[in-house]
């Protein structure tokens, strides 16, 4: 049992990683309408800018997050503002080649700003160590992630449905044409829920830095779990990114335990079986 | 009578000395060989090492009259890991391009796929770490793929080295696989497995894990195996990949924990990682229970030829070199030296010049096994060490050196040692 629960745990922090870059890249999709492949690259762009203002510029831990948020969200707004907005009513192949786009630029220009060699950030000496949980030793930044997690999806369900601003956001996200007709700037408005998503995913990136290494290939490897997160959850559904990213964290961890040989034929068939089921997902069609 | 004999002599000197230069006037001026490696994503050292290695094979072969006169250019493309995409390269560095020799390449599954192409290409390919031993034993051996050939150690390397480090580690008994989920992490698994055991059959399969290429999170693999408690762990994802992995062990307490005694880390000897674990290891977070080898290592052996090399490396590009660099820089050297036996760029006639060559690198003589085409020579184990006054970066130290007769299977029957 005790192997269970702390396998869990860790579970649930691998999946509040997926939680992050998901809910960004379904408020993109549920909110704009903007299929976004290349979210996972504003993931590394966090990644990044975290890693450069905690290492080299040497500011704290916590500073060096909103120095990624602030770099990841000038990133958002000038995506939206130049290039996304004017494909809003273009067919869904056109975002998937622009932003597929993004993806080879922005692992370019890492690679030019920060060189093809990992970049290993260290462990803030705050989250150094490791507490006991039934009886084996758990990493404190683990446990701080679980709860940072956990926090930031409840600030984001806090913003979307508990103010004005996020009241109008679903609204346009509902109805986009009577939402304009009664005074809401739809153009301004998408910016910034684009700068949101890129917001949800650039601190994804930063939180990641301790723990992972930052290198220009990142971006790829974080959005396609995301995928599957967002594909069993049902893409534009903040809920669903949430319970996909649990299921998807938590079965991992624990196929990982019990069945290791087919933890990942299990993820794809757990995906299949919604896309069977399900093809919205399980909460697909909710903002 | 004197006469025509003496014109005679006076022609067969002619022909003899002229031959040479007939045959060297059939190659080039310029001679291309195409190099292909990662060099993107969180591998991509492993390619950049590559390139440094041939620039500066290249660099020394050209200021010394080339080969036979012929300059040599070299183009090295992004293999970024995938078959279709390094199979494309090589088809375009030789069609396109004009390659008269293919080297390079990373990845086990690479490997397999160029040497099924490379008769076609009608080129000669020289791997210089793609490591499965299915490339020798079945490829080369059985399938009679003969136009390829690998200058670096295979997975004897990463499995039956390691066996015959610990086999006399009473304490280890209980042993684990956290491996790469493809042939490599496999195939070396595997022979680790079998090859301990052969010699300690006391010894138990307490835990296996494997994550897929591009893992990033290995927590659940490593608690996984801390559950079963095992006195060894035999990991293999390699690159950034495995500096995660480490870093997320020591995060978990792992080597904290008295029970577990060694962690192997196959090609952990790489200096990326050196340079990533140096922190870690200066710091003393692994106790001494890193251990590691590599293709390739630069402080073994001690000779000024080692020496030399590594010192040239260090003032050229600021590093020091990893076994991608040198096995390129030493593929480079064998192309060459089979293009000026043969004074030909014959794809068959080359082959036949690079069965049984031996050729000198920085760290010694490698014998190309001509059954296999397998390049046969040593790299020892040992663990993480750091001495500033050594080097910057952390490095094997403590090594086991155990000869390549002793560790690699042979043709005909590939058995383990």
């Amino acid at each position: 049992m005790g192997n269970f629960i702390f396998q869990a745990l860790n579970g649930l922090s691998s999946a509040m990683f997926l939680w992050l870059v998901a809910a960004g890249l379904t408020v993109a999709f549920g909110i704009c309408g903007i299929l976004n492949v290349a979210h996972g690259s504003l993931y590394m762009m966090g990644a990044y800018f975290a890693f450069t203002s905690f290492q080299i510029l040497g500011l704290n831990f916590w500073l060096s997050i909103v120095f990624a948020l602030i770099g990841a969200g000038i990133i958002g707004f000038l995506m939206e503002r130049f290039f996304l907005r004017r494909i809003y009513a273009q067919p869904i192949e056109f975002q998937l080649i622009l932003t597929f786009a993004f993806i080879l630029v922005f692992d370019n220009l890492t690679k030019m700003i920060w060189g093809t060699m990992l970049i290993i950030p260290t462990m803030p000496s705050l989250f150094q160590g490791t507490i006991p949980i039934v009886g084996r030793p758990f990493p404190i930044y683990n446990l701080f992630i679980i709860f940072a997690g956990l926090a930031l999806g409840l600030i984001v369900w806090g913003i979307l449905y508990k103010t004005w601003w996020g009241k109008k956001l679903r609204a346009a996200a509902s109805e986009r044409e009577m939402a304009n007709a009664i005074g809401i700037n739809i153009p301004t408005l998408f910016t910034a829920a684009f700068v949101f998503a890129a917001l949800l995913a650039a601190i994804g990136g930063a939180l990641s830095t301790p723990v992972r290494v930052c290198d220009s290939g990142v971006g790829g490897a974080v959005i396609i779990p995301a995928f599957v997160v967002t594909v069993i959850g049902g893409l534009g559904s903040l809920k669903g990114a949430f319970v996909g990213a649990l299921i998807i964290g938590v079965i991992s961890a624990l196929c990982t335990l019990y069945i290791p040989f087919i933890e990942l034929f299990i993820l794809y068939l757990i995906m299949a079986v919604v896309l069977i089921i399900r093809p919205q997902g399980l909460f697909g069609g909710e903002v | 009578m004197k006469k025509v004999t003496g014109i005679l002599g006076i022609a067969l000197f002619l022909i003899f000395i002229v031959t040479p230069a007939v045959n060297a006037a059939e190659l080039p001026k310029v001679i291309k060989i195409g190099g292909q490696g990662i060099t993107s994503g969180s591998k991509a050292d492993y390619g950049h090492q590559m390139i440094m290695g041939a620039q500066l094979a290249v660099e020394e072969i050209n200021n010394s009259g080339g080969i036979l006169g012929s300059k040599v250019q070299m183009k090295f493309m992004d293999s970024e890991l995938k078959a279709a995409v390094a199979t494309k390269n090589a088809r375009y560095l030789v069609k396109d391009w004009g390659a008269h020799f293919l080297f390079g390449i990373d990845s086990s599954g690479i490997s397999m796929a160029l040497a099924a192409i490379m008769p076609q290409l009608d080129r000669i390919l020289i791997i210089c770490h793609g490591a499965t031993h299915k490339v020798n034993e079945e490829a080369i051996y059985k399938k009679g793929l003969r136009n390829t050939f690998r200058i670096s150690v295979p997975t004897y390397q990463d499995g039956i080295l390691p066996a015959m480090i610990f086999k006399d580690r009473p304490e280890i008994k209980r042993i684990a696989s956290l491996a790469a989920a493809y042939s490599y992490g496999y195939d070396s698994w595997e022979m680790f497995e079998k090859t301990l055991k052969k010699y300690r059959p006391d010894v138990e399969v307490v835990g296996k894990a494997e994550a897929p290429f591009l893992h990033m999170d290995f927590t659940p693999q490593l608690n996984a195996l801390m559950a079963a408690k095992p006195n060894l762990i035999l990991a293999t994802p390699w690159g950034g990949e495995g500096l995660m992995m480490l870093r997320q062990a020591i995060l978990l307490g792992l080597f904290e924990q008295p029970w577990f005694k060694v962690w192997f880390q196959c090609m952990g000897g790489s200096i990326d990682m050196a340079e990533g674990l140096t922190p870690d290891v200066k710091s003393g977070k692994f106790h001494g229970k890193l251990w590691a080898t590599a293709r390739y290592l630069w402080n073994w052996p001690d000779t000024p030829r080692n020496k030399a090399f590594v010192a040239k490396f260090r003032e050229k590009f600021g590093r020091f070199p990893n076994y991608s660099a040198i096995n390129v820089h030493t593929a480079i050297y064998a192309f060459k030296k089979a293009v000026e036996q043969t004074k030909s760029l014959d794809t068959q006639k080359l082959i036949k010049a690079l069965e049984g060559m031996k050729v000198q690198a920085p760290d010694g003589e490698r014998w190309i096994r001509p059954e296999d085409h397998q390049a046969c020579y040593t790299v020892p184990g040992g663990n993480y060490v750091y001495d500033k006054s050594v080097c910057p970066n952390a490095f094997l130290g403590n090594l086991v050196v155990v000869p390549w007769e002793k560790y690699f299977r042979n043709p005909p029957d590939y058995k383990l040692p």
